[in-house]
Formats: structure tokens, C-alpha cells, sequence
């Protein structure tokens, strides 16, 4: 009944339109869940809309949101394109935190802003690396499977946050509750734009973004990677070191993850504490995805990921609507993708005549 | 024993390029053992595949036993009673030899009674000489024991015709014999079977009848007692040579490659390559002939580098080579063209240009510090597209949509920009057009010119011919033999080919 | 031993036998499903999903066994994307799964947000089996449980049976481990990767409905917490056998049931360390499992993560 041939070349229109057509099948799934909750979908949507770019504050928000996400999702193309599974950027993402707050709380009155900004980003690129290290060098040494080994490092890291947060770093002064004592303004990055959140990480996202798309498109690491992620055996005949290229380009997007943790932490929330946003070890995935790997791209669809985000974020408090409908949206839009990927390389036939 | 027992009329099997069955009349009598005889790509696994139901003819009609039958899968090849036993085995190695032959079984129950089925397996092992442990695990059993299993999984499912696909290819030579034991004992049993080889001397040990086709043509059906070898090598590889390319006189320079009682294993682990000893010097195109699985993809792969040697030595420009990584070997100067195109030698969703610096990106020009310099890598792929006129739609189109030839072009093109002194190509011209094949044997007929040492390793006994300076047959692991082109005969070679050994050994 | 310290040692083993049933479920369900060649990592969506709708289930009706058949067919249901997507759609499984569990995660945090905190008035209810229960040690560990660790035990021998001892298991194996012979000798490959698929849908499902209906019993968003994760890497570490499953759900079920036993006693060891152990012995596990697996024949089924597409040559 339903059959698949291949085709003889990819035709450009389809490349668009896939993508396309699965944000739009995703969202409509997502307001049918609404639906399903007595609410409103259009007005759901609207909601979101508004709270995502409705004014020049909220959108602001919203890029605050964006730039975690970016810098995570970049380190996590260039893994991806080596056809590494990375699941472990949020745990990547608390050890930066954590190795940058040790400055933060130890080293703010002893340096000045502009070098203890610095070794804090160096900090959390460092933790975040080492993080991603471990997994790497078991994948390349050993053959571990790394989509576990970097998932259970997530629950290490945040059970290791948690230690912190309840035993050594616990503000005496914060009634118990698991924070840390809040970050000197010499610790905290400094604001961009200001009446906004938006801080110095945004640069840290830009610049990362068009980094790794300088790394992949043109450099012989990049070339490496790309040669090992689509053909091994090719790769291995030309005497490429697939060890060293997964360890690097790990130690890489763990950095990246690592500084994004200690962007977060000293741009926005000031403090280390244990709700550092857990989605952005997921989201990050599926902006990542939704990029067609691609982190000029990312930044595009880590923008209006964001903006979902942050609009729900939103009308979480206004309209009752729980945060789970992002997640919602975001895995129906990469269902949609994932099946629809066929496309690109075979014809449908249905019943003997073709449709697609 | 007269009585026609399988018949296959008028047989014809179109695929895209090329005919593989012309017109095919072919006949089985009841009881008796008829080879199917013929090169690669003589037809012979297509239409076999047909009587088995894994293609339908575009033309011809199968009768079993006087009636017209339609197969259409093998599952009713198999309910006809025709059995294959496959050349490469549809077995699954983590289970048993039992769990194995009542897979797929219809009439096999819920739960597996080990012992009545293992007690219907004795039997059938005692009845055709088929000594098997039903518990033993595939993956615990030779090569040999692994045929006997696949048999049986016919025999279990009552098949009255059995069709073998070079089933001496992977067996020793006690193997074989037991084989063969096991042969006669099934149609003293009233079996008839198809065999299928290109091994003269086993063909003539075994078979009654034989049928050769050559390029999808019928040549003629015979009986064993009539014929003699040296004819049937004639039937199998005619005896017109096509138009031979212009070629200069050989210059003939020093040793570039030298190989030393070389042994290795394939990928079973049954040794395949028992002590090869040849060299080929600079300027001269040594064309290794033999039809596939005697060894000549393993050679190839131990001279680059991506099969360990267990024996024996490897010596390009006198420097030993054996057993070191490839990017070293290619340091040597030694580039290679692999037989699968697109597994090894490229990267199907990457692009021309990036497949074309695949040998060359961590070197100046296209090396840039850490950067690659894209322009520098263009004008050097687009240097390839001229000089070996390449057609490719657009630079940035993934190569898996270039055509066959195209694709062995750029291979071709890659390899020989880097100035080898030892080239190897495998299987250079298989699967292409006449336009493509005529090409690649002018470049490598150039690059000889040029002084390369090149060894050649084909299935096309015409392809040698036309190009080669030697030509070196290799049968089940050895050198047969070793000829000058010039004083080459074909049917001489076509011997060698199939293990009629004439000459001593030739270095 | 001292009275009270046997006591606590039996109440261990008894928590750890409930602990690891959570996980044995969705264990054998993925062996199950990897077996046949599909790689599903939509395991903590489904548990989670299952956990919701056992929960809920039990909520409104108090029926507590139906709640958990409700609990393991969404789980099923669930799974039924993930299998279409890489199963007739050939798609990447390892992003079809995490998706799998991304929408699980995001369904149950939107519809369980008014169950939050909610508890349940009866939970599952303990059957103390006559005359088993009196075998001294093992009686009280193992037989005063409740029908859903009776049907894990069950599980265990049956899953164990078919595998190796029916056609249903050869046809299975074959299918995981050569697809291309399987095929070939006329097994539907794609009819078992579906049933198998959906098989370890309701198995995970199953386990997290277990988890609220008897060891929470309340319903927090996230619950499960990670335990798909545990599950898939149990599987590597069980080698795709079910009565390895056993060891490994009882070896996590007992590092869990240790900390928190510690963590209620008041130990002076910080909590979240404590908490941390059972997914660090899972990573060890894993480790170790990996280099034992080396062996290609006691092996990941080879077909495991390929789509199968029956080409013409």
C-alpha cells in the first residue's frame, strides 16, 4: 500500500518546506492538547505570542532566555555533526556554575571585575569541559555509549549542585533555603542593554555561534568531523583520528555548556542556586535539531524557542497554563521533522500512484 | 532419470544498463547434479535468483514437472520445493543450528519441542551424510558445517531441487569433498541440483550435465562425458578479444612493489590468501585476473594498509610496509581505488569538492594552519572535473546523486593527482558505461606511461588484457600463474582461472 | 544477627524488591524491544506518562489494579509513535526517542498540573502469599508484596521462556540480530519491531503506573526522575536477558532503598550524596557491562538502531 523509493536528488523545495510544515503541524498538535483542557487554543497562542514579543521588555526576555540556549546548542552541533549524542549539556551546564561560582564567592573581593569576570568564564568553560571529558574519553577509549553515560552525569552534577547548595555554599543568612550568597556586582556580567536582563553573554552566544560555524564549515577539524559523522569507515581509510576529534570537539561543547551555566548564573540570577532551568539540557537538543545543525541557524531558532519559552513562562501565571505545553509543542514539531525526513531522500507511493 | 524435473523457458531479466538474462533456456533433469558454469556477470546468480522467487523475469515462463509456476518471493520457491542455499548465508549467528532451521517454519508450533525437532534434524544428517550438532551455535561452526546447516534448512523443508551458488567458494579442499559426498547421496535420493561454480575441475568431477552462459547469453548445454575442460574454458570465455586500446611499449622501471609469501585471513577468519609472491615494477601495469572470493579484495586491502598481514612481507620501494597504518602507506606513495565506491571511498552526503581533498586537506595549499582554504580546494576539484571530465550538476550536490561512473571517475582523479608510485585499483570499471570504463583504462594506461607501478585487479578477463603488461592469476589464495601479455592465450588463463594449473610458478 | 538488625535487613530487602520493581518492568521492556533492533529512549516519557495515568486513574475511580492496566496501555499507546517514526518512517531513532521522552515530560507536566500533590487514598494493596511468606529470610522479602511484583516475577520466567525457549523468541532474535536472513526466510520484520516496540511501551509504563500508584503515591511533576535513564543503561548491563534484568533492578532498587533508609535514620552523610549513588553505581554498571560485552556473540543485537528497508539489488 505504502511504498518508498528512492529518489534521484533532493528536490530544494522540500528541504524548506519539511521543516515548515512540521513547526506548523507541531504547534497545531499543541493547541489541540489545549483544547483538550478547556482552553482556548488561538487565544492560548496569542497569549504566548504577546508574552514572548509583545513589548520591548518582554522580548528582551525573551533573548535572555535565547542566550543559554544558544550557547548550549552550538557546542551541541558540532557534536552532533560527528553523530555523537551529547544528552549531557545541562549537567555540562550546572559543573560551569558551580566551577565559576567558586570565584564568584571566593575571589570577588580580591579582584577586579573585568579579571574576575574572566576567570569565571574560564571557570565554567573548564567544568563544563571536564564534565563532557569523562563520557568523551570512555566513547573513544572504550566504546562506552555515551547517550547514558552523559545523561546519568546530569543527575551526578545536579545531585553534586544540591551537596553544595545544602552543605558548603549555603548562604548562612537564606533561612535554610539552598542558595548561595548573591554574587558581588564585581561577579555578575555586566548588562547590556539596560532596563533589560540582557547581559554580556549574548555576545558570548554570537561569537560562539560564528565560531562553531567557522570551526564546521572551515576548518580541517570541522572537515574531520563532518567526514567522520557521515562515514566512518571512509574516515578511518583516510587516517583521520576519530579519538581525538570526539574528545575535542566534547571538551568543546561541554565549554560552551559550562559558560553558559556561569553566564546564567552571573548574568541573571546572581546567585548559584538549584533552579538553575532545566529544560535547557533538552531545548538546547531541539533547538539543535530544528537548526538543521546549522548554528548560524541556531541562532534564528534559538531566538523564537526562546520566545516559546518565555510566553509560556508567562501565561503560566496568567492563564493557568502549565510550562509542559512547551515541551509539548517542541518534541510534536520533531516528531513531524523525524518522519518527514524520509521524504528527502524517497518518493511516496500510495497505492501505486505517487503523492509526494 | 530422463524425466524433466525443473524447466526454464526463454528467461529474460532486464536491469537498469544492462541485460543480465538473454533469452535463457535452461533445463532440470530429476537426479541429476547440472552446473550452471560462467564468469562474473555471466548471469548465472540472476537467473537463479528468478527460479527462487527473489526476481520476477520480464520475460519466460518457469514449468516444475510439466506445470507453468509463478514465483514470486522465495517463500513459494520454497513451497514449490525449491531450495537455495545462498552464496553468502542467511543465517543468524547467535542462534542455534535448530533454532535456525525451523525459522520462519509455518508449521512450526508455539513452543519449540527441541527434542523432536533436533530428532528430525538426525535424521535428515543421517540419511545425506550431513554431520551437524542441532545445539551448536552458528557462530561456534566452520564455514563448511555452516553450508551443511543451510542445506538442511532445504531439506527440512522438503525441497526436491536444490540450487547451490558457488558453494566450493568458501570450503577447503576436504570440505569440498565431503560436499560432494553429500551431493551424490542426494540424488541417489531422487534431489536434483543446480551447481553453481566457475571451478573447471570440480565442475568436471561432479556435474552430469553443464550449461554455460556468457554475458547473459545461453552458450550451450552439455554433457559432462562429452566435453573436456579446455572446451568448456573456451564456452566460458569465448574466444574474441575486443578492440585493443593503443598502447606505447612498456618502460619498464625499477621494483616499486614487492609481496613475500603474504598471507591473511577474510573476514570469517578462514585464511585466504596461503603465501602470494610477486612484484611489479615502475611503468608497467600488472593485471591480477581470478574471479571474485579467491582473494584478490583481501591482496588489495593488506598492500593498503586496512587488513593485517599474518604472514609474509610487503615491500614498496624496498622500504617494508607490512602492517602499517594507511595514512602511512599512502605517505609511501602508494593510492588506491576500492572496489565499493561508496562505503569506503567516499562520503555519499558530502559534496564533490569535499570528497575530492579527502587525500589531501591537512596539506598546503587546501591546508591552511587550522583552516582549509575552500578556494584553493575548488579550483583543485574543478582541475579534476576538466581533466577527467566529470560530469557533476552542481559543486555542492552530495556525490551519492553522481552516476557510477562519475563517481569512479573522481576516485580515479583523487588517487592519481597525488602522484602515487604504486597505484592499486580494484574493480575500477565494474558497474559503469562503455564511455567511463574507455576513460579509466586511457588514465591508467597514462599513468603507466608516466612511470606508476599499478596493479590491476579485475573480474573482466578483457579488461586485463587490453591493458596490462602481466597478467597474474590467483586462485584460491595462490598465484597460478604469471604471463606476459604478449604471449598470453585466453583460454590458457581461463584455466588458471579456474584452477587448472598449467605453468609453474612465474616470478 | 541482632534482632533489630535482622529486622531492618528484611525491611531493606523488602523495600529493594519493591524499589527495583519500578524498574524491572521497563528493563525487560526495552531488552525486549532492542532484541528486535529498535533502540527506544522514549522510556522515561513513557514511564512518566504511565505514571500520570495510573495515578489519575486511580484518583477518580479508586480502582486500583485498573489504574495500573490504564497506566501500562498508555505507556503502550505512547510508544506507538515512536515505532512508526522509526520503524515505517525510517527515522533517526535516537532523536525520535529523546523526543519521545521530551513529550512525555511536557504531556504530564500540563495535564497533571492539577493533581499535583494530590495523594492517594488507597494505594496498592499488599498480598501476603500463604506458606511462601513463611520461608524464613526470603519468605517476608519476596512474598509479602503486592500483585504487580508477583506479576514482575512472573514476567521474568515468561519473557525468559519465550525468548529462548519458543518461535515467538527465535523469530525475535532473529529479527534483532539479522534482519536480512530473518526476511529471507519469511518473518515479518516489521509486524515484530511494531509488537515488541509497543510491548516495551506498556512494560514502561507499567513501571512508572507502580511507581504512584504504591511507592509515592502522590503525583509531583517529574517523578520518575530519571529512572528510564537507569533502565536503558540496565539493559546494556543486564546483556539483554531477562533474569540479568532481575540483578540489575534489585541492584539499583537496593542503593535506593539504602539511601533513603539512611537519609530517614539521620546520617550524617549529606543527603544529596547519598542520593546520588544509585545513578552513579548505574554509570559504573555501565562501564563495566561495556567492557564485559566485547564477546560479539553475548552481544548488542546487531540490527540494534539500523532501519530495515527490503531493497532490490
Amino acid at each position: 500500500m505504502l511504498k518508498f523509493e528512492k529518489r534521484e536528488n533532493i528536490p530544494l523545495h522540500l528541504r524548506i518546506l519539511i521543516p515548515l510544515i512540521s513547526i506548523l503541524l507541531g504547534v497545531l498538535i499543541g493547541g489541540i492538547a489545549v483544547m483538550f483542557s478547556q482552553v482556548n487554543p488561538l487565544t492560548v497562542y496569542k497569549a504566548i505570542f504577546i508574552g514572548a514579543f509583545g513589548s520591548t521588555y518582554v522580548f528582551s526576555e525573551t533573548i535572555v532566555v535565547a542566550i543559554p540556549l544558544l550557547l548550549i546548542s552550538v557546542g551541541l552541533i558540532l557534536v552532533f555533526k560527528m553523530n555523537y549524542w551529547n544528552i549531557g549539556a545541562y549537567g555540562q551546564y550546572i559543573m560551569g556554575a558551580i566551577f565559576s561560582t567558586y570565584f564568584a564567592l571566593n575571589s570577588a573581593e580580591t579582584m577586579s571585575r573585568s579579571i574576575l569576570l574572566m576567570m569565571m568564564c574560564i571557570a565554567g568553560m573548564v567544568g563544563g569541559a571536564l564534565w563532557a571529558l569523562i563520557p568523551a574519553a570512555l566513547k573513544a577509549y572504550w566504546k562506552v555509549n555515551e547517550v547514558i553515560t552523559t545523561l546519568l552525569l546530569n543527575y551526578i552534577a545536579l545531585y553534586i549542585l544540591k551537596f553544595l547548595m545544602y552543605g558548603p555554599w549555603r548562604n548562612p543568612r537564606s533561612f535554610g533555603f539552598p542558595l548561595t550568597k548573591i554574587f558581588e556586582l564585581n561577579a555578575q556580567l555586566p548588562k547590556l542593554i539596560s532596563h533589560t536582563r540582557i547581559h554580556l553573554g549574548l555576545i558570548f552566544g554570537i561569537v560562539a555561534a560564528i565560531i562553531i560555524w567557522i570551526i564546521i564549515k572551515k576548518t580541517k577539524f570541522g572537515y574531520e568531523i563532518r567526514v567522520i559523522g557521515e562515514n566512518e569507515i571512509a574516515a578511518r581509510y583516510a587516517g583521520i583520528n576519530i579519538a581525538k576529534n570526539i574528545i575535542l570537539a566534547m571538551v568543546i561543547s561541554g565549554g560552551l555548556a559550562g559558560l553558559a551555566g556561569m553566564a546564567q548564573i552571573s548574568g541573571i540570577i546572581h546567585m548559584l542556586q538549584i533552579e538553575i532551568n532545566p529544560d535547557y539540557g533538552y531545548t538546547a537538543i531541539i533547538v539543535a535539531w530544528l537548526s538543521g545543525l546549522n548554528s548560524l541557524t541556531a541562532m534564528i531558532v534559538s531566538f523564537f524557542l526562546g520566545g516559546l519559552f518565555a510566553g509560556a513562562s508567562q501565561i503560566q501565571m496568567t492563564m493557568k497554563v502549565p510550562i509542559g505545553i512547551v515541551g509539548l509543542i517542541e518534541s510534536s514539531i520533531l516528531f513531524f521533522l523525524l518522519g518527514g525526513a524520509i521524504l528527502t531522500n524517497y518518493k511516496l507511493y500510495y497505492k501505486g500512484r505517487k503523492i509526494i | 532419470m530422463d524425466a524433466i524435473v525443473l524447466q526454464a523457458k526463454n528467461i529474460s531479466k532486464h536491469f537498469p544498463g544492462v541485460l543480465a538474462n538473454d533469452h535463457i533456456n535452461f533445463d532440470l533433469r530429476k537426479g541429476e547434479i547440472h552446473t550452471l558454469l560462467g564468469e562474473n556477470g555471466a548471469g548465472k546468480t540472476t537467473l537463479m535468483n528468478i527460479l527462487d522467487g527473489i526476481y520476477y523475469p520480464d520475460e519466460g515462463e518457469i514449468y516444475l514437472n510439466g506445470k507453468r509456476v509463478d514465483i514470486r518471493s522465495p517463500f513459494e520457491a520454497t513451497k514449490n520445493g525449491i531450495g537455495m542455499i545462498h552464496q553468502h548465508f542467511m543465517l543468524v549467528d547467535t542462534l542455534s543450528v535448530l533454532e535456525n532451521v525451523v525459522l520462519g517454519l509455518e508449521s512450526q508450533g508455539f513452543y519449540l519441542d527441541k527434542k523432536n525437532i533436533s530428532e528430525k534434524i538426525a535424521k535428515i544428517s543421517k540419511k545425506y551424510n550431513l554431520d551437524i550438532n542441532p545445539y551448536a551455535k552458528i557462530w561456534q561452526l566452520s564455514v563448511g558445517e555452516q553450508q551443511r546447516v543451510e542445506i538442511i534448512k532445504t531439506l527440512f523443508r522438503g525441497a526436491k531441487v536444490l540450487i547451490m551458488d558457488e558453494p566450493t567458494a568458501v570450503l577447503t579442499p576436504q570440505e569440498t569433498d565431503a560436499l560432494f559426498k553429500i551431493l551424490r547421496r542426494m540424488i541417489k535420493e531422487d534431489k536434483s541440483i543446480i551447481f553453481i561454480s566457475h571451478k573447471l575441475d570440480e565442475v568436471m568431477k561432479i556435474s552430469d550435465r553443464i550449461t554455460v552462459l556468457r554475458k547473459g547469453k545461453l552458450v550451450g548445454t552439455v554433457d559432462k562425458k562429452e566435453i573436456k575442460q579446455k572446451e568448456l574454458a573456451k564456452m566460458m570465455v569465448g574466444r574474441e578479444v575486443l578492440f585493443r586500446l593503443d598502447r606505447n611499449p612498456m618502460n619498464r622501471k625499477g621494483e616499486i612493489l614487492k609481496i613475500e609469501d603474504l598471507e591473511t585471513h577474510n573476514d570469517k577468519g578462514i585464511k585466504i590468501l596461503k603465501g602470494i609472491n610477486f612484484s611489479i615494477h615502475g611503468g608497467e601495469i600488472f593485471g591480477l585476473a581470478g574471479v571474485s572470493g579467491n582473494g584478490q579484495k583481501e591482496l588489495a586491502e593488506v598492500i593498503v594498509g586496512l587488513r593485517r598481514a599474518i604472514a609474509g612481507k610487503v615491500y614498496i620501494k624496498g622500504e617494508e610496509v607490512t602492517n602499517l597504518c594507511p595514512k602511512a602507506i599512502t605517505k609511501e606513495g602508494t593510492n588506491y581505488i576500492p572496489p565499493d565506491r561508496l562505503k569506503v571511498g567516499l562520503v555519499p552526503n558530502l559534496n564533490t569538492v569535499e570528497n575530492a581533498i579527502l587525500r589531501r586537506y591537512d596539506r598546503e595549499p587546501i591546508s591552511r594552519g587550522i583552516f582549509l582554504n575552500y578556494e584553493e580546494a575548488a579550483k583543485y576539484t574543478r582541475e579534476l572535473i576538466k581533466q577527467f571530465n566529470i560530469m557533476v550538476p552542481r559543486e555542492n550536490v552530495p556525490v551519492k546523486f553522481l552516476s557510477g561512473g562519475n563517481l569512479q571517475k573522481l576516485i580515479l582523479a583523487r588517487e592519481i593527482r597525488e602522484e602515487p608510485a604504486l597505484l592499486i585499483a580494484v574493480h575500477p570499471s565494474r558497474g559503469l558505461d562503455v564511455g567511463a570504463t574507455e576513460f579509466i583504462r586511457k588514465k591508467l594506461l597514462e599513468e603507466r606511461d608516466q612511470g606508476v607501478a599499478i596493479l590491476l585487479i579485475s573480474e573482466d578477463l578483457e579488461e586485463l588484457l587490453m591493458i596490462s603488461d602481466r597478467i597474474g592469476v590467483i586462485y584460491e589464495g595462490e598465484i597460478e600463474g604469471i604471463v606476459d601479455i604478449d604471449s598470453a592465450d585466453i583460454n590458457e588463463i581461463g584455466l588458471m582461472m579456474a584452477g587448472v594449473q598449467k605453468n609453474p610458478l612465474d616470478k | 544477627m541482632r534482632p533489630d538488625a535482622y529486622a531492618i535487613t528484611i525491611i531493606l530487602l523488602a523495600a529493594t524488591v519493591e524499589s527495583g520493581t519500578i524498574l524491572l518492568f521497563p528493563i525487560i521492556g526495552e531488552i525486549f524491544t532492542e532484541r528486535s533492533g529498535i533502540l527506544n529512549l522514549g522510556i522515561e516519557g513513557m514511564m512518566i506518562i504511565g505514571a500520570l495515568v495510573g495515578f489519575v486513574t486511580a484518583f477518580i475511580t479508586g480502582q486500583i489494579y485498573w489504574a495500573f492496566f490504564m497506566g501500562m496501555l498508555a505507556g503502550g499507546l505512547a510508544s506507538l509513535i515512536h515505532a512508526f517514526i522509526s520503524i515505517t518512517l525510517r527515522g533517526n531513532q535516537v532523536v525520535s526517542g529523546l523526543s519521545l521522552t521530551i513529550f512525555g515530560l511536557g504531556v504530564t507536566n500540563f495535564y497533571g498540573q492539577e493533581f499535583v500533590n494530590l495523594q492517594l487514598a488507597h494505594t496498592v494493596p499488599q498480598v501476603i502469599i500463604p506458606g511462601l511468606s513463611q520461608i524464613p529470610f526470603f519468605g517476608p522479602i519476596l512474598f509479602k508484596q503486592d500483585y504487580m511484583v508477583y506479576l514482575s516475577y512472573i514476567l521474568v520466567i515468561i519473557t525468559w521462556f519465550i525468548l529462548f525457549k519458543t518461535k515467538v523468541g527465535i523469530q525475535l532474535r532473529a529479527v534483532g540480530q539479522n534482519a536480512q536472513a530473518a526476511d529471507a526466510m519469511g518473518v515479518n520484520v516489521y509486524k515484530i519491531r511494531y509488537f515488541w516496540t509497543f510491548f516495551g511501551g506498556l512494560m514502561a509504563g507499567a513501571g512508572g503506573a507502580y511507581l504512584t500508584l504504591n511507592c509515592a503515591p502522590f503525583w509531583l511533576d517529574g517523578i520518575t526522575a530519571g529512572r528510564g535513564w537507569v533502565a536503558i543503561a540496565l539493559v546494556i548491563f543486564a546483556r539483554w536477558n531477562p533474569p540479568y534484568a532481575l540483578i540489575g533492578a534489585y541492584l539499583f532498587g537496593a542503593i535506593n532503598a539504602l539511601q533513603f533508609q539512611l537519609q530517614s535514620m539521620g546520617t550524617t552523610i549529606p543527603s544529596a550524596l547519598l542520593s546520588m549513588q544509585p545513578y552513579f553505581l548505574t554509570f559504573i554498571l555501565i562501564i563495566v557491562a561495556t567492557l564485559l560485552v566485547k564477546a560479539k556473540h553475548i552481544g548488542v543485537p546487531k540490527e540494534l538502531g539500523i532501519p530495515y528497508a527490503r531493497e532490490e539489488k
